[in-house]
């Protein structure tokens, strides 16, 4: 058992490091330089070309620019090994600091979000399945079609025009209250139901089909019970669709965050790539591999802990 | 029963997406206006005779864009998809096929790392880098996108790898190759091709979300996802705009979904009961 | 009993339907959706806000006016001045200072506001004015092109001197830029508490990125607002601002995205600010491509440009026309029509027939056997503006190819000389001679293409060394209206800074800058 924690976590590591340097290779190659930017655009005065040209060699030396990308990378991971994601170009923060006070927030809106994913999707989710075939399923996959076919960007903006302007009882603003917490969490819910709902109900049918659940039916046991035994085999299945639609909440929820001004970690990395931040856009990144990864390994966890004898097939068969 | 509505689901998608395919490659013959024409006199019109759904803020026939929009994004996005399945099957097979070896588990590994990966981050990164265009955007796509059927194939191919047959076949001698192609494979294909039929909605909206983060399509001609972006300006005085293609997205994703569902249907021989 | 169950999704469903059929509403109906988007406003009207909120697409990330823009948001919150400023009519008017005085060509005398002081109460004398200045320029990048040719000194207590490295410079034009906050130097700038400005609000709370709040600063040297608080909110989503002020949460949004203007204009709640600022939409071409050298191409380009169509369809009406780059500002506005007084398809045909470009049978300019093709880079909000450029153009029989993306692929087509064309709005406010310069001569900062033409340079050696002002105008159109004829740019509107303000706040004051003009002493509530 030990043994196989610490290949996990070695795994883990090395995940991390392969994406490090991905992601480091990716920023530093996008085109545009930082330090002109930190200049200010050049259309509001014009600089005496040589002043430019000196001033701009200063800050690239002080942004830490100028050396070879090798060396650039050797001293960032240097500074994560001492735990430090290094100085905001644009601000002069740490970057630990600037995540840690928008991390919360995130979590926040993608633990809501997905206890409301996964509520609507298991209860319409069973439901659908049971009476698969009558009108009330034909309507629920109509609207997982029509809800899964319309931008989240439409839905966000149409229930701020209803709830915020019409209504006046949810407030735009930019922080980050309970108050304003149900209805960015609610409209991601709602975008992710329908993928539960389908997986919740492709297994489930599966298992209803079973020949144990049709011998349980024969002998007379209610249909509620069978359900409930039934749906301990769904669970594996929605549990791994769950770590997923967690990760991409965390990692993906720049439109959302940004329709309702949420100030998460969405809103920083746009900001990080409007501003070319690297420090900021390379711990941004780094911190949601990592949250990710750490996410997949509790999904395991759990795996091996509702099941210790669990078969792969189980874990990786997600129906769609 | 069941499998009369499996065909007919099936029927009517197939159905539903000839008659789309169907108006989107004859546009230039249902709707000979030019859709990249532009009229001063005629901006934001409401949906009328002369326009059935409307005009844009540059005064351009909005169903006529939809049309001429339609070949662009089927296209692009049928094409991301089938590089995205025939990659992912190809490398799931393999992994499946030699379950555990070094191979596998490197595999894995980069799986994580692009399950791991802001994949907007990434879409962004390389717009940046190459210049936003549809194809640029695709490109990201499938990096990532591939992903989700790879993981599909390998746990197919693992599953089938163990069965009976499988092991007849390897007693009389067959090579690998051809216990991949002839056995394991065409196993996976289905539950590919389905999960495949759901992906396409999904792919036609991120291509929206990141037309809505300013990565979309050039201007000017029309693509689906970056006119419902376009349109979001408009929402509240002329949300006409944003029928066109959302009418359009939701059929088409409607067609497909029920083209995975018949086809799930036929080969899922469980879901023939049900109780109530 | 599973009937009963299904009650509960079908509620959802009904919520989820009604939001939007409520939110298809106004639409559809303009003006009577007045009615029920007006109740929050209406509610809060029977009481006058305390707090005045200012929804913004970013707000500082710094309490340090010498990080890179943080000077820009404090000066337009009402907490950080300048000694100058400009005036809605683009004058140069003093704010700390009390009076300038050039004593000869390169040399001025600048007196201080004798009751001027910072919030803790410190007299701004000139010492304290040189300190932070000589802090800005020690700190602060952005401040070096305003301040490189000036040194500063204190003669007394109230009187700074300037001397200027080069002759006739404007010195309080340049002390006029946000970049040039007068802050106290001896504070320090890492807590609310801590800082130190002279403006008439003082910060008291502050997250950066997300919110900025202040209070009347007790201590203020001048006239006292009466707004008693003030925020300022960071909501990046241009939308989601105009909701914002819609919902009645905000009372000012910035920088509205021209697309936006009906869906303003149709809201009653709201007024709207369209200043054009001063600066010029301007196409830059790129002179080292063959198709480019021959002037009569580019002249063709200028006239085949219907501005007027251009301003409706991709600024939505909030402009005007401007054919020669200068005229933007309002001091230059006599050359607005100048040399492309209207669109002429006709003539930019024959033009482009006398350069040898003709129309071959598909309606496509073609010269020894190659189309005439332009590759346009936009970005930013340009996007609309080049894909109506691009069908004007293809109207001349031009294949306008327009590609729109982050800035940076702008800047590294620059570096590599591979490119036809772009749009960039540069300032026109400044000296003339600077400006001109910059754009125009063969070593400008602005100039891209390459332009170097022998006339204009002269001309321009001219006007720097001309002394008198009136002479220095005089020149100044006559470069402007020589470069047009050329045509190595096309001019073509100022670029509109859209501001959606709550029809109950009163004192809003339309500025060509209006980034640095938000808050003034008379904004205040009241009940329409």
């Amino acid at each position: 058992m030990g043994r196989r924690l610490l290949v996990a976590v070695l795994q883990m590591l090395m995940t991390v490091f392969v994406a490090s340097l991905v992601l480091f290779a990716l920023i530093r190659l996008a085109p545009g330089d930082p330090a002109k930017l930190l200049i200010g655009r050049t259309m509001d005065i014009a600089w005496d070309a040589a002043a430019y040209e000196s001033t701009l060699n200063e800050l690239r030396q002080e942004m830490g620019l100028n050396g070879s990308l090798f060396s650039q990378y050797a001293s960032w991971i240097g500074s994560l090994l001492q735990l430090d994601l290094g100085t905001s170009f644009y601000t002069d923060r740490s970057v630990a600091a600037e995540i840690g006070e928008r991390l919360p927030s995130t979590f926040l809106l993608a633990g809501t979000a997905l206890i409301i994913q996964m509520a609507i999707g298991l209860f319409i989710g069973i439901l659908s399945a049971v009476h698969s075939g009558t009108w009330f399923d034909t309507v629920v996959r109509l609207l997982c079609v029509g809800l899964a076919s319309v931008p989240g960007f439409v839905i966000g903006l149409v229930l701020l025009l209803a709830l915020a302007v019409q209504m006046g009882f949810y407030e735009i603003s930019s922080q980050a209250t309970l108050s304003r917490l149900w209805l960015p969490a609610l409209t991601m819910g709602l975008l992710g139901a329908p993928q539960v709902i389908r997986v919740v109900r492709a297994n489930l049918l599966g298992e209803l089909g079973q020949v144990y659940i049709q011998s349980a039916l024969s002998r007379g046991l209610s249909s509620t019970r069978v359900v409930w035994h039934a749906m301990r085999n769904v669970l594996l299945p929605t549990i791994t669709l769950t770590g997923l639609s967690f990760t991409s909440y965390i990692s993906g929820a720049v439109v959302i965050e940004s329709i309702f001004a949420w100030p998460g970690l969405g809103e920083y990395a746009l900001n990080g790539i409007l501003h070319k931040d690297y420090p900021a856009l390379q711990g941004y990144a780094l911190v949601m591999v990592l949250s990710v990864v750490v996410i997949h390994l509790m999904v395991e966890a759990l795996y091996v802990w509702l099941d210790p004898r669990m078969t792969r097939r189980k874990k990786e068969a997600v129906h769609e | 029963m069941n499998s009369r509505r499996a065909s007919c689901a099936l029927g009517f998608g197939v159905a539903l997406l000839a008659l789309l395919a169907g108006s989107v490659f004859t546009a230039s013959w249902l709707s000979p206006d030019d859709p990249l024409a532009m009229n001063v006199g005629a901006r934001l019109q409401q949906p009328g005779m002369e326009h059935w759904l409307g005009t844009d803020r540059f005064g351009r026939d909005i169903l006529t864009r939809t049309l001429h929009g339609g070949q662009t994004t089927l296209i692009s996005c049928g094409l991301a998809l089938l590089s995205a399945v025939l990659i992912g099957m190809l490398l799931g097979a393999l992994a499946g096929m030699f379950h555990g070896s070094v191979f596998d588990i490197v595999l894995m590994r980069i799986i994580d790392v692009l399950l791991a990966f802001p994949f907007m981050v990434f879409a962004m990164v390389i717009a940046a880098l190459f210049g936003t265009s549809l194809f640029h955007l695709l490109f990201a796509v499938v990096v990532v996108w591939w992903v989700s059927f790879a993981r599909l194939t390998r746990s197919l191919v693992f599953q089938a790898k163990n069965s009976t047959a499988v092991d007849a076949a390897r007693v009389l001698g067959t090579s690998n190759t051809v216990i991949l192609f002839r056995e394991l494979l065409p196993q996976a294909l289905g539950p590919v091709l389905v999960l495949a039929t759901f992906e396409l909605g999904n792919l036609i909206l991120a291509i929206a979300a990141l037309s809505f983060l300013g990565l979309g399509s050039q201007p000017p001609s029309p693509e689906w996802g970056s006119m419902l972006a376009d349109g979001r300006a408009h929402f509240m005085t002329a949300p006409h705009v944003l029928l066109g293609p959302a009418l359009w997205i939701i059929l088409t994703v409607l067609a497909f979904n029920c083209i995975g569902e018949g086809l799930r249907d036929r080969m899922d021989p469980y879901e023939k009961a049900r109780i109530g | 009993m599973h009937r009963k169950r299904m009650i509960w999704p079908m509620l959802v469903l009904l919520v989820l339907i009604l939001g939007a059929c409520s939110g298809n509403q106004p639409v559809t109906e303009g003006k009577d959706s007045a009615a029920p988007t007006n109740e929050p406003a209406s509610q809060t009207d029977s009481k006058i806000p305390e707090e005045l909120v200012i929804a913004d697409q970013e707000i500082a990330a710094a309490l340090d006016p010498v990080q890179p823009l943080t000077s820009s948001y404090l000066v337009a919150i009402g907490a950080g001045e300048t000694l100058f400023k400009a005036d809605p009519e683009g004058r140069i008017q003093p704010v700390l200072a009390d009076s300038a005085e050039a004593v000869d060509a390169t040399t001025w005398e600048i007196r201080l506001k004798p009751d001027a002081q910072f919030w803790s109460g410190k007299k701004l004398d000139a010492e304290s004015v040189v300190a932070s200045l000589e802090r800005s320029r020690e700190l602060d990048k952005q401040i070096t092109p305003y301040i490189q040719d000036l040194t500063f000194s204190a003669i007394d207590e109230s009187t700074l001197q300037v001397k200027t490295a080069r002759a006739n410079m404007d010195v309080p034009l340049n002390l006029s830029s946000y970049q040039t906050l007068i802050h106290n130097a001896e504070a320090s700038y890492d807590s609310v508490e801590h800082m130190d400005l002279t403006g008439m609000y003082a910060v008291t709370a502050f997250e950066p990125q997300k919110r900025m709040e202040l209070a009347i600063n007790e201590n203020y040297w001048g006239q006292k607002p009466t707004v008693p608080r003030v925020v300022h909110e960071q909501i990046s989503d241009e939308q989601t601002r105009m909701l914002s002020v819609f919902s009645g949460n905000s009372h000012i949004a910035q920088k509205m995205p021209v697309s936006a203007i009906s869906q303003l204009q149709a809201e009653e709640a709201v007024t709207l600010s369209t200043t054009p600022a001063s600066n010029t939409q301007t196409v830059y071409l790129n002179l080292n491509r063959p198709k480019f050298q021959d002037a009569k191409v580019r002249q063709a380009l200028a006239w085949s440009v219907n501005r007027e169509e251009l301003i409706v369809q991709a600024a939505e009406g909030q402009s005007f026309p401007v054919t020669t780059w200068l005229s933007s500002n309002p001091a230059f506005a006599e050359a607005r029509n100048a040399v492309y007084a209207r669109y002429d398809l006709e003539r930019a045909g024959q033009l482009l027939d006398e350069a040898g470009w003709v129309l071959d049978g598909s309606g496509i300019r073609m010269k020894d056997g190659e189309p005439l093709n332009i590759k346009l880079m936009t970005w930013g909000g340009d996007r609309a503006l080049g894909e109506t450029l691009q069908y004007q153009w293809a109207r001349l029989g031009i294949q306008a190819e327009v590609q729109h993306g982050d800035y940076s692929l702008i800047e590294t087509a620059r570096e590599s000389g591979e490119w036809d064309a772009f749009i960039e709005a540069w300032s026109t406010f400044g000296e003339p001679f600077t400006l001109l310069s910059g754009q125009y001569a063969p070593t400008g900062g602005g100039n891209y293409g390459g332009f170097d033409d022998a006339k204009t340079n002269e001309l321009l050696q001219q006007l720097s060394e001309a002394s008198d002002e009136a002479s220095r105008h005089a020149l100044a159109l006559e470069v402007n209206a020589h470069v047009a004829e050329q045509a190595p740019v096309i001019s073509l509107y100022p670029r509109s800074q859209i501001t959606a303000i709550s029809r109950n706040l009163e004192g809003f004051v339309d500025h060509f800058r209006p980034f640095e003009n938000l808050v003034n002493e008379n904004l205040k509530f009241v009940s329409p």
